[in-house]
């Protein structure tokens, strides 16, 4: 083939592409438009910035709203940790020189929700895990004094604190009795129930070492 | 020396209808309207980089710059399948009555690159060399990659007609 003959069927070809153009039948912008367009894009340019440009052009207002943000996000955070006092990250808090993990009740939702078989794989979620024997339950709260950790911790006590009602649910839940051994986990600072948190069986610490062995 | 402002009012008129056509064949017009106006604020911010023939590079920036918005766009696809009922933007601008419907058909049934490269070569009108900038590759691998994309459309279209004069019992044959 010639050049001229594939110059041909190039032009060719590319007019038939030309009839296909769907932005042949777009009228032009309406000037006064276009004009304002420009004006707006011109307009912008402190505000803005592309990778190219980086962060340079940045106000010193954005810097400082952006710290302000940080620093809101990092008080919240510490807030959800430590005002809670129920993340895994709990510092232990000392009490008589014992350190203490502290727990909350599930949310009283839990009892109704349905559960399903404890299984490793679930159990291996949870943030908390431990053996330990119930040393006192009272004053709204029950204390167990942990003989081994699975997850978590380590603290020599665990503490669970919930309103008097949540509580209650809990602890006939998991059948908590004054020097009772039981296996109990947590998530989110929360004990687990449904089978996960129960009384010492040789089963369920099968379970447990199974998910964090 | 012109100022940015200077430069950019110089340069700047003369992108818009290019850039409108350009995204007019690729987007819906709600979309073309917005990476319109992404486009030409990155041109402004980075007016000192245009160069003396700016529109291959321009091309360029509003091909990010819609595929940026073609990416948030599919975040937000179910979302908006959801709430239908709003306004469904229209069909890309629908084409003269006569509109070649083989030849778009057969762009169509191209890969995808290769019918950009024929609709940069054929709508925008450029050479190799500025479909290279557009497309952020290297002038000979755009010379070649055209070359055979026009091989493909041509084989297409020559098949194409070969069926339709044949009975109408080849597939892919519209009415």
């Amino acid at each position: 083939m010639t050049d001229d003959q594939r110059d041909v069927e190039q032009d060719v070809l590319r007019a038939r592409l030309r009839a296909a153009d769907p932005a042949s039948s777009l009228p032009p912008a309406d000037p006064e438009r276009a004009a304002r367009l420009l004006e707006d894009v011109m307009s912008t340019e402190l505000t803005t910035e592309n990778r190219a440009t980086g962060t340079r052009g940045r106000g010193p207002l954005t810097w400082l709203v952006a710290a302000a943000a940080v620093l809101i996000i990092a008080g919240v955070g510490i807030f959800a940790v430590v005002g809670h006092d129920d993340g895994p990250a709990a510092p232990p808090t000392a009490v008589d020189d014992q350190s203490v993990t502290e727990l909350s009740a599930p949310s009283p939702t839990a009892y109704a929700a349905k559960c399903m078989v404890p299984s490793a794989e679930t159990l291996a979620q949870q943030s908390v895990a431990f053996d330990g024997t119930v040393t006192t339950l009272a004053d709204g709260a029950v204390t167990l004094s942990v003989g081994h950790w699975y997850a978590g911790g380590p603290t020599d006590l665990v503490r669970v604190q919930a309103p008097e009602e949540e509580l209650q649910d809990l602890v006939g839940a998991v059948k908590f009795e004054q020097g009772g051994r039981y296996l109990v986990s947590a998530t989110n600072g929360r004990v687990t129930v449904c089978g996960f948190s129960a009384p010492y069986s040789a089963d369920l610490a099968a379970l447990y070492d199974q998910a964090f062995g | 020396m012109e100022s940015r402002r200077e430069r950019f009012e110089r340069i700047a008129p003369g992108l818009i209808e290019p850039v409108r056509r350009y995204l007019a064949r690729r987007t819906d017009p709600t979309t073309a309207e917005d990476v319109l106006a992404e486009t030409l604020l990155v041109c402004w911010r980075r007016v000192e980089e245009l160069p003396e023939e700016p529109l291959p590079f321009v091309y360029g920036v509003a091909r990010l710059c819609l595929r940026n918005a073609e990416r948030s766009a599919r975040r937000q696809e179910r979302v908006a399948a959801r709430v239908a009922a709003i306004d469904p933007p229209a069909e890309a601008a629908p084409g003269p009555e006569e509109r070649d419907e083989e030849v778009a058909a057969a762009l169509a049934a191209l890969r995808a690159a290769d019918a950009e490269l024929l609709r940069l070569w054929a709508w925008e009108q450029l050479a190799p060399a500025e479909i290279a900038t557009v497309l952020g590759i290297t002038p000979n691998a755009a010379s070649i990659r055209l070359h055979r994309a026009r091989g493909k459309l041509a084989e297409r279209l020559r098949k194409d007609a070969a069926a339709s004069g044949h009975e109408e019992s080849r597939e892919g044959r519209r009415p």
